[in-house]
């Protein structure tokens, strides 16, 4: 069956610039914001010398610890465990370097940089505790918080002596890796365009969820939800950087309610890494105790970071291999004097999957046996606990098609083994499994006069396809082409069902989410246009018992006319409905998979590790949109491996500065480091998860990814580095 | 970015006329406005001089001369360039991005100041930005940093791949000031930083530099540039080696050698040179020539492996030409 593939409906309006994100907005009397951060990581701001600054031309406010716009509250929820809870402004008091010190308010954009940068801030600085380095030692269980499972010890069984466990297996390895810390760089920067009218906020940001960001900034300007309205058509990239709400959107929305005018505030490049949220360092240690004929025994794994907000055990360890006896756990190095962490693409998943991926290829290589049959050996058919049974689950398809396109069985047993010239050539595998849920939600559906329907959702699309999703699966449900579906998302004022589904686009789960309440709004809409047709006057069906709806036309006592023509006979601006989709069927657990196989090329004599050929085979349900499928697996693939190729927050212990905080320095893959990406999907559609069958892909490409590099390191050298990133200095021989 | 004013120049003449106390020259902007924006640099007044005619790529009877105003991409793909000095192509077409390559110009690439992350951030001391201030790369991030040529007041790698490759050609500068003209050896127009790591060149004030002449050799025909770096295109060199060798009979007769990315100015090695002459072109040959190319090197606490990563990036680049 040729799978559905269309081109974005997004892509025109992005390549010409038709597309206006946040930054693009231009409102009349908009005053320009520009951040001034702190170049101290801990002590306390004596002093601020303004009157240059105020003395610049076109300055209209300059906002400092004492002299801050009003916050009525802060932030709270999930919020308050993924996000910075002290608002911004809210003391002299300094926590970490590149915190916010003042805002410049100006006429222009440079009026504004320019005054900010006349500012003299007079510091009492004290020695930082900025090094996650010495701070692991010192480690302690992170505190519970209701209702979320992260940091919770897992033990199977509960009274599970791991230690003897591994003691009593046939073969043991014990490794540990270390990750640095990761920041989201999307292309576009945290920016807010906030307006006030009558008591209400209008505020263009970029978010991966306009209902919770609209939540939020309600709680902390302290006015209703429903007075807060959040428009994010467009988001140039959130990663989970743009799925909670940072100091750059309070401090607009306050600054233009103090000011009476309309704010901007764009983020600078080197303020993103710090003033809005960053993947934590983490440093994992796995035992694993094994039977010589592969059959795991025993797996302890243990994780240190700097906060709860990414929970590699929890979320990775549980749901890839079969063992009797488990143990993970994880401590947090709280109090440091960094900037605030967040959740990042695939968190918990993607540093989860390097270390537990990595330390199989150990095994195996312990063991002597092939590194795809040892994760055969130990397949897992349910869930660690309660035993569920999984609603769908190919991946033992994705390592055999994977192992077969992409030449496995050429792979040198013996590292080091195969050469070609000056190169070094290995090939590594890893796997990657990723929770697909899914939350109830609501769309709206709505019948137009001029022949077109509307489909609309509360979610967002950052980037990932989201508006095609919708059109092509308005176009299915109501039996008219895309071209006749109006998708409207990226807007808190659409519908969505509630606490469930108000964070929008994350965790891969806003296709599985948002398609099959779209059906079922299809459904309804359907139903309350054929009773318009049926009743309203001016209808040529009016008076009709048997009216259908098929391909937009409506059919009924021998007659027929389109929805657009009777919508316009009978002077209606539209008839919809809203529709929200079933609970999840309990009973299985849901899980997306995937298999990597990577090649990489090491220089015999300088070490660089390049990457030359990679495959992923994927499964992850029905792929509704094979176009936008793949260059979400292929981004995600790449995203995983920059982790392993280059990436990587350098935090100064001593001082608490990030070194390398801008492009320039922090380096992200470029076109150069990649290759042609094979990605295949298998097509096995989970309907226990949704009638549209669709599981969640974002994130999947991302996890594994870097595992299935350094295996492949390995094969070609010989050198196992469990430092990411793998730079040439770490394959010196 | 600090207010500035501006002037447009159509020749050397008004260009240098228009110089003074605190002017900055614009040619294709790449790295002036980079360092403006970061007010690493506030010049008062600036002389764009992307209309003087500094032009041409030309065989003359001292070698070829390129211009000063030539873009790093047309330079790059000359023939005059491409087939004669490999090397100098190579260098050229592994440096920065083609956006950058397309803008950016020779004279300004040979000026262009160095990548210390410290030098970049005015809210840190360094001594090369703001005399006797301190350098905290000393101690700090200083993986990419020197380890040849430094001092305690200044362990920056000089940036260009272009001057690595200049150097090994020993090519010439002409220079054009109040004073009239003048040339000078690539070679010694950087400075090292001893005490005074602010003078990084012999540039006097208001002087331009018009163009380079590197001297005609034929057998750099055989020569290369091999960059090693932590992504394979826009990145600046963790070690880079220019290398040109003249063999006959299977016997090296002559060979250049010079190496960026190491040095806080591009880093000639003339007893690599001097160990490779009269030997066999062969590995064994590169590997023992090149056993005490780091001699004299002062690795810091995050770049250690750079003495390594020197002796074999020249070992190769010499295995390529003997490929």
């Amino acid at each position: 069956m040729a799978r559905p593939s269309m081109d974005r409906i997004d892509a025109r309006a992005k390549v010409t610039g038709a597309a206006r994100y946040s930054a693009d907005h231009k409102l009349p009397g908009m005053v320009h914001g520009h951040l001034v951060t702190s170049t101290i990581a801990r002590g306390r701001v004596v002093s601020m010398d303004l009157d240059a600054a105020r003395a610049a031309g076109g300055v209209v406010e300059i906002y400092t610890p004492d002299h801050r716009p009003a916050f009525q509250g802060a932030l709270t929820g999930l919020a308050a465990v993924f996000a910075e809870t002290r608002p911004p402004l809210a003391d002299r008091e300094v926590h970490y370097h590149g915190q916010i010190v003042a805002l410049v308010l100006a006429e222009t954009v440079e009026q504004a940089r320019d005054a900010a940068a006349l500012i003299r801030v007079t510091y009492e600085a004290q020695p930082p505790n900025s090094s996650f380095e010495d701070a692991k030692e010192h480690a302690v269980s992170p505190p519970s918080v209701p209702g979320l499972p992260l940091g919770v010890p897992i033990k199977e069984p509960e009274n599970v002596d791991i230690k003897a466990a591994l003691a009593a297996s046939e073969v043991t390895i014990e490794r540990t890796y270390e990750i640095p810390p990761r920041h989201h760089s999307m292309m576009e920067p945290h920016a807010a365009v906030a307006v006030w009218q009558d008591g209400r906020l209008t505020i263009y940001s970029g978010t991966q969820g306009p209902a919770a960001h609209a939540m939020e900034l309600s709680g902390v300007l302290g006015v209703e939800q429903a007075d807060v309205h959040v428009i994010s058509p467009y988001v140039g990239g959130g990663f989970g950087g743009k799925a909670f709400t940072w100091a750059p959107a309070m401090l607009a929305a306050a600054a233009a309610r103090e000011l009476g005018r309309p704010v901007k505030v764009v983020t600078g490049r080197e303020q993103l890494f710090t003033v809005t949220g960053h993947r934590a360092a983490s440093s994992q240690t796995f035992a694993l105790g094994a039977r010589r004929d592969g059959r795991l025994n025993a797996i302890e794994h243990a994780t240190i970071s700097q906060s709860l907000g990414e929970d590699p055990g929890y979320r990775t360890t549980p749901k890839y291999y079969a063992a009797p006896n488990v143990h993970i756990s994880m401590k947090i190095t709280p109090g440091l004097d960094l900037p605030t962490a967040t959740i990042m693409r695939a968190p918990g998943d993607e540093s989860g999957s390097f270390a537990l991926e990595c330390v199989m290829d150990e095994l195996a290589e312990e063991l002597g046996m092939d590194p795809i049959e040892l994760r055969m050996r130990n397949y897992l058919e349910s869930t660690l606990k309660g035993k569920l049974p999984y609603s769908s689950k190919h991946l033992d398809e994705c390592y055999r098609v994977g192992a077969e396109r992409f030449g496995w069985s050429r792979r040198g047993e013996r590292p080091g083994a195969v050469t070609d010239g000056e190169w070094q050539v290995g090939m590594g595998m890893a796997t990657a499994v990723l929770d697909a849920g899914r939350a109830p939600t609501t769309v709206r559906v709505a019948f137009r006069p001029n022949g077109t329907a509307t489909v609309g959702n509360a979610t967002s699309d950052a980037g990932t396809g989201m508006w095609t999703v919708m059109a092509m699966t308005g176009a299915r449900a109501l039996g008219l082409p895309a071209d006749r579906i109006r998708p409207a998302l990226g807007d808190s004022a659409l519908p969505f069902a509630g606490s469930s589904d108000i964070y929008g686009a994350v965790g891969s789960a806003a296709t599985a989410t948002v398609t099959p309440a779209i059906l079922t709004a299809a459904r309804e809409a359907i139903a309350k246009l054929a009773e318009h047709a049926a009743t309203a006057e001016g209808s040529p069906l009016r008076g009709a018992d048997d009216v259908r709806y098929a391909e937009g036309r409506l059919t009924g006592g021998g007659k027929a006319v389109t929805f657009g023509e009777l919508l316009t006979l009978t002077g209606t601006a539209e008839v919809g409905a809203q529709g929200t989709s079933a609970d999840l069927d309990t009973t299985h657990a849901y899980a997306s998979y995937a298999a990597h196989f990577c090649e990489v090329r090491v220089n015999r004599w300088t070490g660089e590790p390049l990457l030359s050929r990679f495959t992923t085979v994927v499964d992850a349900g029905a792929i509704l949109n094979a176009k936008t499928a793949r260059g979400q697996i292929t981004g995600g693939v790449l995203f995983g491996l920059a982790a392993a190729m280059c990436e990587e927050g350098r935090v100064e212990g001593a001082t608490g500065r990030i070194s390398n905080a801008n492009l320039a320095d922090y380096l992200l893959p470029v076109n150069a480091d990649t290759v042609e990406f094979d990605v295949h999907f298998l097509d096995h559609p989970d309907t226990r998860l949704s009638p549209t069958g669709a599981r969640g892909i974002g994130e999947l490409g991302t996890v594994g990814a870097a595992a299935a590099f350094a295996n492949a390191v390995h094969n070609a050298t010989g050198r196992r580095v469990r430092t990411l990133p793998i730079t040439p200095d770490k394959l010196l021989a | 970015m600090r207010p500035y004013t501006y002037a447009a120049a159509r020749s050397v003449g008004e260009a240098l006329e228009r110089a003074g106390d605190g002017s900055a020259y614009l040619a294709g902007g790449t790295t002036l406005v980079d360092l403006m924006k970061l007010e690493v640099v506030s010049p008062a007044h600036v002389v764009d001089i992307t209309a003087v005619p500094l032009r041409g790529i030309r065989r003359g009877p001292r070698g070829l001369f390129i211009g000063a105003m030539e873009r790093m991409a047309d330079v790059a793909g000359h023939h005059l360039v491409a087939e004669p000095y490999p090397v100098v192509a190579e260098a050229l077409r592994q440096s920065a991005s083609p956006q950058i390559r397309n803008m950016a110009t020779i004279g300004g690439n040979l000026l262009q100041r160095t990548r210390c992350g410290y030098f970049r951030d005015p809210a840190t001391p360094c001594n090369r930005r703001e005399p006797g201030s301190g350098c905290p790369a000393v101690d700090g991030h200083n993986r990419s940093h020197a380890i040849l040529g430094t001092s305690d007041a200044c362990v920056a790698t000089h940036p260009s791949d272009l001057a690595v490759a200049l150097t090994a050609l020993d090519a010439r500068l002409s220079l054009r000031g109040a004073g009239g003209e003048r040339t000078l050896r690539l070679a010694d127009f950087y400075r090292l930083p001893g005490g005074t790591p602010h003078l990084e060149n012999e540039l006097r004030p208001g002087e331009l530099i018009t163009g380079v002449t590197v001297p005609a050799l034929p057998w750099a025909r055989r020569s290369t540039y091999v960059k090693v770096r932590d992504r394979r295109s826009y990145e600046f060199a963790l070690c880079s080696a220019a290398v040109a060798v003249h063999v006959k009979g299977g016997v090296i007769r002559e060979a250049r050698v010079a190496a960026g990315g190491v040095g806080t100015r591009p880093w000639r090695l003339p007893a690599v040179e001097e160990a490779l002459r009269g030997r066999p072109m062969r590995t064994e040959t590169f590997e023992a020539a090149v056993a005490h190319a780091a001699d004299g090197a002062r690795p810091l606490a995050r770049n250690a492996f750079k003495p390594a990563l020197l002796r074999r990036t020249i070992v190769r680049a010499l295995v390529h030409l003997a490929g």
